[in-house]
Parts: structure tokens; sequence; C-alpha cells
């Protein structure tokens, strides 16, 4: 090579020698002159190395174009190796090569670091693609397509790609554990919702839409996790309310049961209701075991059984109640006068009285009647003995005075004898009553307690039969006299006029209407216990020292009345006592309670509340007018300033402006402080000012570079 | 970088230097010529290799920039608001034209075949050089700015124009009607310098609070992502921080590392894609004006100059140091990661 080229520079050097020659020769022919020769070689000379010179600029453009060709490939394989992690290229070349040899050799290796740099771009992408994709599935982030992928070309190195693959992989298993966990509370939802009775996938799909889909993609971000954890807890709460609830219940039902005896086919229904009776939140997995079906299910089993027991109940009260009432009236006491509560059934049925309670205290007023009537038996023999015996002096009596009595006829005989018997048992009448009275203050005595019979002092009742015994013999004796008289006068007008008027008419009328008058005050006496007369107003006459109130003798009076009938009859009666006592005290509780505040009305809090009240709407008016008065008057700085003024507020009220800010946490207050501090436009406006100032004072500083200063140039 | 290097010579000085501020200077495309503006109303053409001067040239005002047209012209921006187009070989200037204000400075762009031109007057103006003289005739286009012109830089298609208010727009030059993007710089200073790197993919932003600012045309938030912005030219001196102003920026032609230049005297070079400085110059006596690296980057032409940062005052005489430069001082040293896989 260098040969040939000395040789080509030989050749040039010979063939301008000899085309010198030839001008050399050419000049001698022509005899040019050596001025012209010399400045003609000059000429030619500079020709020559300007050509040079041109060629050597144009060879040092190529070179420093190589070498930048070069500089650049090579600063991009190190770029890429340096991204990429690897070693620079050791087969890096041959100093001896010269520029194109090596930008030849370069071409490849930059081809090559190239392709290698795409492909770990692409791996990269890849890379950071899933991750971006599952990292927006845990996040939440709808998939955006401008969402662009950042791979950061400066550092691909495979310890990067390990890096980003371990953290993809973490992510994966983050997704698979949250695909796992939403599992989990998709599946506890479910089995809540099967016990609640909910639908499951309307719940689900309330959280997120992608949930009920069985086999999909489902949503694994943290905000559908969190609003699941949420839904679950919402509805464990719900499951321990309803648990509590079907298992209270459940035991009001076992009590109930327990309570009638319900039988077992009625019980079987909701067995499962009362297995769970203590089973907790977890124990309860059956479906539909907590629906609010169910639950209304037991409810109304329980409201049913309830009220059966209720019924129940009054059955038994008023069983007891007859039971008492009967006992009372074969011992001739007087209920009332014994039992001070009140057993109405309406007052049970309205829940003012506890049944239970009443039929502990009917329990309890039994005993003690019972007790109080083995004590009365004794005298209550010999009352009954003794009424009898009044009875048949009664009888006795009426025969008596049957002035056909001795007339023959069907049953004459029996009369008779009867008669002759009561005569016997009349005799012993006055003793008997003694021994009763006898027996009766000794009862007293024992007893510190009067003895009453239906009501009655048995004293009294005997005081007044012996009275009116006594009454009747000398009624007897006054008429055994004058019929004595009488017999002497028709003696003396037979002797006078010679005939003689039949006693039976003429005599009989006065006395029996006497004697009816008797009678009729004795039937007062004993028949009115035994038959039961409407006693109406003698009954009140029988106690005028009882110090019961109307409303007692009223009760009394119906009970004296209803004790006669049959028991079903009571409820009605009973009403009119029920209601008016239960009337009475409650609208008396009513009176009260509206009397409460009205004695309260005229003191002092109840102007007070009026008068806060109308503070507070003067209170609120005045505040609105300050929110007025400042949107009017911006320019004024403190709130309390302009409330002053306005002239609709009287003097006394003005107060309530000062103490404005007192009030300032109420609602509304609070509302209209930041909207104050927003209206008033003194710090907007001074910032305003400041940005104005601002601005001006660059307007008058205009910043100029080094060369408008020294060039003196000033913005006009 | 704490290394003490020997001090190595500043470059070969220049004779005859402008006798005030230096404005600019520039290496010829096609040689190793340099072409200098200067507050002395002159431009002056110098062969660097030679070190002599070939040609002078009187403004009628300070010249505040200057370009290469091709080897035997070029163009300058005059604070006596013209512009004009120089042929050496003549000595002749004939004005392009003129705006209502100092031109701050000019470029050439050999795409479009024309001179663009920015002025204080808050418009950036483009020129045919082959049109007949006079304004009308040459005139292509005027393009309102938001603010008074400071910088301009081109490459390919693309000019950027930074201007005061810290405005920078980006224009196509074959769409000048509307800027192709309007930027706030992202510097809190103002603007001083701005260079596009030579791969066309951004620019340099320098400001007069020695920071510089890489940008990068692409949008995208991959791009975006990569724009920084670093300290530089600062001295540390008793726990306060002083800085200076950065007044010039050139790029490498070969390696696309950067020389900055500051009040503080220094010359750096930058390597902008591993975010290193590779080199720094013994200090200059004054503040460096102006850097040009010639078309092969073999050498570097430092204007040391008063840039009038303190206003007036007495200061070391302008001088322009033409320095060869090493290919260790520019070359980019790749990142090496601290433990490369194996």
């Amino acid at each position: 090579m260098l040969n040939h080229k000395s040789e080509q520079f030989a050749r040039i050097e010979t063939t301008c020698g000899s085309l010198l020659c030839e001008l050399q020769k050419i000049w001698d022919e022509v005899g040019e002159a050596d001025g012209e020769r010399d400045a003609m070689l000059l000429d030619l000379e500079q020709e020559c190395l300007k050509v040079y010179m041109r060629k050597v600029d144009e060879a040092k453009e190529c070179r420093t174009k190589l070498q930048r060709d070069i500089a650049i490939a090579k600063a991009e394989i190190s770029d890429i190796c340096a991204s990429i992690g690897e070693n620079p290229v050791h087969r890096d070349l041959k100093p001896g090569g010269n520029l194109k040899e090596e930008l030849e050799a370069i071409g490849p290796l930059l081809e090559d670091m190239r392709r290698k740099n795409v492909e770990r771009i692409n791996q990269f992408i890849g890379v950071i693609d899933q991750i971006q994709k599952i990292s927006n599935e845990i996040l939440g982030f709808k998939e955006q397509d401008g969402n662009k992928l950042l791979v950061d070309d400066t550092n691909l190195s495979l310890r990067r790609l390990e890096e980003l693959h371990r953290e993809l992989h973490e992510l994966q298993n983050e997704k698979i554990n949250r695909l796992n966990q939403v599992q989990g509370h998709l599946n506890t939802i479910n089995s809540l919702c099967t016990v609640l009775g909910m639908d499951f996938l309307q719940t689900v799909c309330r959280i997120h839409a992608t949930l009920d889909d069985s086999n999909g993609a489902k949503d694994v971000s943290n905000n559908t996790i969190a609003r699941l954890a949420a839904q679950i807890q919402s509805l464990q709460e719900l499951k321990i309310k309803r648990m509590q609830k079907i298992q209270d219940l459940a035991s009001a039902l076992l009590e109930l049961w327990h309570l009638m005896d319900t039988p077992a086919e009625e019980q079987r229904m909701f067995l499962n209701v009362t297995s769970k009776i203590a089973a907790s939140e977890p124990e309860i997995t059956e479906a539909n075991m907590l629906s609010i079906d169910c639950i209304k299910n037991v409810e109304e089993e329980v409201s049913r059984l309830e009220q059966l027991k209720t019924s129940k109940m009054k059955e038994i009260v008023l069983k007891k109640k007859v039971e008492l009432e009967d006992m009372c009236r074969r011992t001739h006491m007087v209920l009332e006068a014994l039992i001070s509560t009140d057993y109405s059934i309406e007052a049970m049925e309205s829940g003012a009285i506890d049944p239970l309670y009443l039929l502990e205290q009917i329990d309890l007023q039994i005993s003690k009647v019972r007790e109080e009537a083995f004590s009365r038996k004794e005298i209550l023999e010999k009352v009954e003995k003794w009424l009898v015996a009044c009875e048949e002096e009664s009888w006795l009596e009426e025969y008596n005075r049957d002035d056909n009595r001795y007339n023959a006829g069907r049953g004459a005989h029996l009369s008779l004898k009867r008669a002759e018997k009561a005569r016997v048992v009349v005799n012993k009448i006055p003793a008997m009553v003694e021994v009763l009275t006898l027996k009766t203050t000794a009862w007293e005595k024992e007893r510190g307690n009067e003895f009453l019979y239906d009501g009655r002092r048995l004293l009294s009742v005997l005081e007044d039969y012996s009275n009116l015994r006594q009454e009747k013999d000398l009624e007897r004796q006054r008429q055994r006299d004058q019929k004595k008289l009488h017999g002497q006068l028709i003696a003396e007008q037979e002797a006078l006029y010679g005939s003689k008027p039949s006693p039976s008419i003429s005599g009989t009328k006065a006395p029996r209407m006497s004697t009816v008058g008797a009678s009729d005050r004795k039937l007062s006496l004993g028949g009115a216990m035994l038959q039961q007369v409407k006693p109406e107003k003698p009954a009140t006459r029988l106690h005028p020292n009882k110090k019961a109130d109307y409303l007692n003798q009223n009760s009394f009076l119906n009970h004296q009345r209803s004790s006669g009938f049959a028991a079903h009859s009571v409820k009605r009666n009973s009403e009119v006592p029920g209601r008016v006592i239960k009337k009475q005290p409650l609208s008396a509780a009513k009176v009260r309670e509206n009397e409460s505040p009205a004695v309260r009305k005229p003191l002092s809090p109840v102007s007070f509340a009026v008068n806060s009240n109308a503070n507070i709407v003067n209170f609120t008016e005045d505040q609105k007018k300050v929110k007025n008065g400042q949107r009017l008057n911006p320019g004024c700085q403190t709130p309390t300033g302009v409330p002053a003024k306005p002239t609709l507020i009287g003097d006394d009220e003005n107060r309530t402006p000062k103490a404005m800010p007192i009030p300032m946490p109420t609602t509304p207050s609070t509302v209209s402080a930041p909207m104050l501090m927003a209206m008033t436009p003194a710090t907007p406006a001074t910032l305003g000012a400041y940005k104005v100032e601002n601005v001006l004072e660059r307007v008058q500083q205009v910043e100029y570079s080094f060369e408008e200063l020294r060039a003196g140039f000033v913005l006009s | 970088m704490t290394a003490v290097h020997p001090p190595p010579a500043p470059g070969r000085e220049l004779s005859n230097p402008p006798m005030d501020g230096i404005s600019n200077l520039r290496f010829s495309n096609h040689s190793d010529h340099l072409l200098v503006s200067s507050w002395d109303k002159t431009v002056r053409l110098y062969d660097a290799s030679a070190n002599s001067l070939r040609g002078e040239f009187m403004h009628g005002g300070p010249v505040l920039d200057c370009c290469f047209h091709d080897d035997s012209s070029g163009f300058s921006a005059s604070a006596d608001n013209t512009v004009r187009r120089i042929v050496f070989s003549y000595g002749k200037e004939d004005i392009l034209g003129r705006h209502d204000a100092p031109v701050r400075c000019i470029e050439y762009s050999y795409a479009a075949g024309q001179v663009i031109t920015g002025s204080w007057d808050k418009t950036l103006k483009c020129w045919d050089p082959r049109g007949a003289s006079g304004q009308e005739r040459t005139l292509v286009g005027t393009y309102p700015q938001p603010e008074r012109v400071y910088s301009l830089s081109l490459v390919g298609n693309r000019l950027v124009v930074a201007t005061a208010g810290r405005h920078v727009n980006v224009y196509d030059l074959r769409n000048m009607s509307q800027p192709e993007q309007r930027r706030e710089s992202s510097l809190k200073y103002q603007t001083r310098c701005v260079r596009c790197y030579p791969n066309g993919t951004g620019y340099a932003l320098s400001s007069v609070e020695g920071r510089v600012a890489m940008e990068f045309f692409d949008l995208s938030e991959a791009s975006q992502a990569k724009k920084y912005a670093f300290k530089c030219h600062r001295k540390s001196e008793a726990g306060r921080d002083i800085v200076y102003p950065v007044n010039a920026i050139a790029f490498h032609p070969v390696y696309g590392t950067f020389a900055t230049g500051g009040c503080d005297g220094f010359v750096n070079v930058w390597d902008g894609n591993n975010k290193k400085r590779l080199y720094q110059y013994s200090k200059y006596p004054m503040s460096i004006a102006a850097l040009s690296f010639s078309r092969d980057g073999r050498l570097l032409a430092v204007a040391s100059s008063y840039t009038f940062e303190e206003g007036d005052k007495p200061h070391e005489p302008d001088a322009i140091f033409v320095r060869s430069v090493n290919e260790i001082e520019v070359k980019p040293k790749p990142k090496v990661y601290p433990n490369p896989p194996a």
C-alpha cells in the first residue's frame, strides 16, 4: 500500500516534472521572459496549493464526522450498557484500527446493544405493565389508557428487572391473598345473609358490581375490601342484635310454654328457635334463622301465647274472685270491708295491675277470709239457728193470724205440728239471743273488732231484734187488752142490741196492718239478709258512720248487688266501678299532671321560657341582620358594631348583640362565622392592595439584564 | 474534584482583543475562524489557529451579538437597533433591517436560510439575507414576544426564545405564527442564556442565580420526568454562598457535553446525561462573557470580559482565550452502577 502510494506520488511528481520540462521547452521556444515565467510558476504553485488545501479541509471534515459518529455510537453503547447494567464491552476496538474500521466495527455492536436494549425495555414494559395493572386493581383505580408506563430507561439492569419481577411476584401474591380475603369476606357475608334471610347478591352488588360474579374477576381494591369488612361488621352487628332479640323471644317462649303446658306439637314448630337460646353468635348458622320473617313469626307466637296467658290469668282471677265472693257470702261477710284492692279485669287488661299480683292478693284474701270464717263459725251456726227460729216465729205469727187455721184441709195437720214445734222454738229465742249476744261480745272482745254480719254489726241486729220483740210483745199485750176491751164492748152492745159482729172481719184490720208493718220491719231485718232484697237506700243508711266515700259506697253497692248473681254478670256490673275508679284516678293524675306545669306556669321558668323563646327568635333575627348588615357594609370590621344600630330592636334587647360572641358555638352562628370571615373584604382587599403594590413595584422596578443596564436601555 | 490540578495553561490569548466588553464570540462551522462582537462597536474576525485578526467591522453602536453566514459573511445585532450583514472579504456591511429597540441576539438558520433576531422591543424578526437590501424586501416576519428577548438558540427547525420575565417560547421555524410551546423558565431568576442540545431533544437554560436547567421539548410524562436543574458557579465563603450569573453555555459538537461560563471566571464542562461535572478550567481573569467550541470540538474559545454585572467599575482588560480541548475533558463518563450484575 505504502509502496503503491509512494509510486503514485512519484508518478505525480514525474508527470509534474515532465510537464514542467515541457513548459520550459515551450517557454524557451517562445522566448518567454523570466519574470513572466516566475509569475506563471508562482501562480501554478499557488493554484496547486489551494487544491491541496481544499482537499485537506474536506478530509478534516470527514474525519470530524467519523469521530462524531463513533463518539455518538460509543456514547449510545455505553449508555445502553450503563442502563442495562452490563459491563461495558471489552471487545473494545483495537486502537490500531483506523476510524472507518472502528465505525464499521462499532456498527453491529451498536445494533446488538440496541436490540438488547429494546428487548430489555420490552421486558420491563411487560413487567411494569403487569405491576401497574395489579396495583391499579389493588388501589381500585379504573384502568386508564392515558396512564402511561414509565420505564426508567437509564436503569434497565437485570438486577432492576429482578427487583421488578420480585415486586410483581409480591403483588401477584398480594392479589391472590386479596382474592382469598375477598372470597372469605364473601363467604362470611353469604353465611350471614343466609342466616339473616337477606339477598346475598344484592348485598354484595351494592359494594361492587363484580363481586356477584362467581367466576369472573373480583374487584380486590382496598376500598372494596374495606367496604366488605364494614358490611360484615354491620351484618354481624345486625345478627347479634337479632340473635339477642330472638333469644329473648325464645326465653319468653320457653317460659310461656312452661307456664301453660303448651303441647309438644305446638312447641315443635319453634324448637329450632328455642334450641338456640344459649347459642353464641357463631353457632347460629341455620338459614333464615334470624330472618325478619322468622323473628316476626316467633314474635307473633310469643304475643299469641302472651295473650293466651293473660286470658287464662283472667279466668283464674275471675274464678278465684268468685270463690272469694262465694266464701264471703257463705260467711256473711262483706267483701269490700276486707278487701281494699281493686280486682277489676280492666285494670288487669290495661296492665295497671299485674295479674300475678292480683292473683296473689286474691289468694291472700281467700285465706284470710277462710280463717275469719273459721272463727266465726260457731257464732254463725247460732245465728243460723236463731234466724231459723225467727223465721219460724214469723211463720207462726202468720199462722196464728190465720183464722181458718184450724179448718180441716190438706196439710193442716202438718201446719199444726209445725206450729207446735215453732212455739217451742220461739220460746227458746230469747235464750238464744242471750247466748248469741254473749258469744258475740266475747268474740268482739277477743278480736277487738266488730262482728259484722252481712255488713251489719250482729250485736245491733240482735239488739234491734230484742227491741222489736219487746215492741211486739207490748203490741200483743195491748192487742190482748184491746181484744178484751172489745169483747166487753161487744158484750155490752150485744146486751144492748142483741147482735154480734164477726170479730174476724172488723177486728183483724187494724192489727193486721200493724203486724204487716212489723213483719215488714222484721223482714227488713232478717228477710233482707236472707232474701237479698235490694236494699239500695237502706243499705246506704246501714253504715252512716262508715267513712267510705262516694266511690266506695258505689262499689259496695254494686258488689252487694252483684254478689247474688252469676259470675258472668259480675263483669258487667263491675264495669261501672271499674270504670269510675279507673277513670277517676287517671283523670286525676292527668289533672295533676296538667296542674303541675300549671302550677309552675305562674312562676318564673315559664315566663323565662317564653322570654327565652322570644330571645331566640330575636337573636336569630339579629344574626340575620348582622349578616345582612355585613353584607351591606363590607367595610365594617367587627360583627358587633352593626347590630347595635338597628332600630327594630328594643333597648333591653340591645344586650343580645353584645352577648353574641358567647352563643357563637350554636349552629347558626358557627355557620355564619366563617362566612363573615369570608365576606369581610378586609383581608382580600389588603391582599389585593398588596398584590397591586407588588405589581406596581414590579412595574417600577422592571428587571433589566446587565446589557440593558449597560446600554442604558429603559422600557418606555 | 478536590484533587489539585496543576494550573493548566488558560489557552492561547488572541492578540488584538476588542477594546471593550465582549458580547459574543462564535467559531465558524467551516473553519477555525472566530467572529467576535463587542461593546466597542466592532465585530472582529480572527483566525484562531493562526492567531491573527482577519478583519474589523465598525458599527453605529455597541454590537450585542454576531453570527456566521458562511465563511465569507456574517450577521451582527447592534444596540443601534440595526441588523447588519457583513461581507468579510470586502469589509462591506449592509443593513438588513431595523428593530425598534437594541437588537440583543441573532442566529442564522441553515435549515430555513433565514436570519432570526431578537430585540428588546419585544419582538422576534426573521430576515431573508438573499433579498436585495432594504427592510421591506428582507423582512420575512415580525413575531411579538411577551417580553424583551434575551437569548435565542436554534437546532434543526426548532427555535427557543428566552425573554425577560422568565418566558420561554419554543417555535417551529416552518410555522412561526404561533409558538409551538409557551413555557415558563423552571428557574426562579432572570434568564441569561439558552442553548439547544445538539441532538435536538431539548435545551439548557441558565439564570443569573448560578443555576442551569436542563429541559426537554417532548411534553410526554416520561420525557418531562427527565428534566432537572443544577447549581453551579457558586462560591462558599464563610458559610455564605456567593452566587454568580451563568453567562454562557456551549455544547460540544461531538460529545454533546457542554461548557458553562459564569461571572466567577470559571469554565465548567458538564455531562448532562450522567449529571456529572467533567472538568473545571482554571479561573480566568474576568467573568466569562461567551464560549464557543470549534466545529470539530478541538478548540474552545473563551471570552473573559467584564459583563457589567456590578455596574461600571474598573476591571481586568477584556481577553479572548483559545484553548485546545483534551478528549478527557469533554468525553462523557457513563454512569457506573455501584455493583453491576456479574
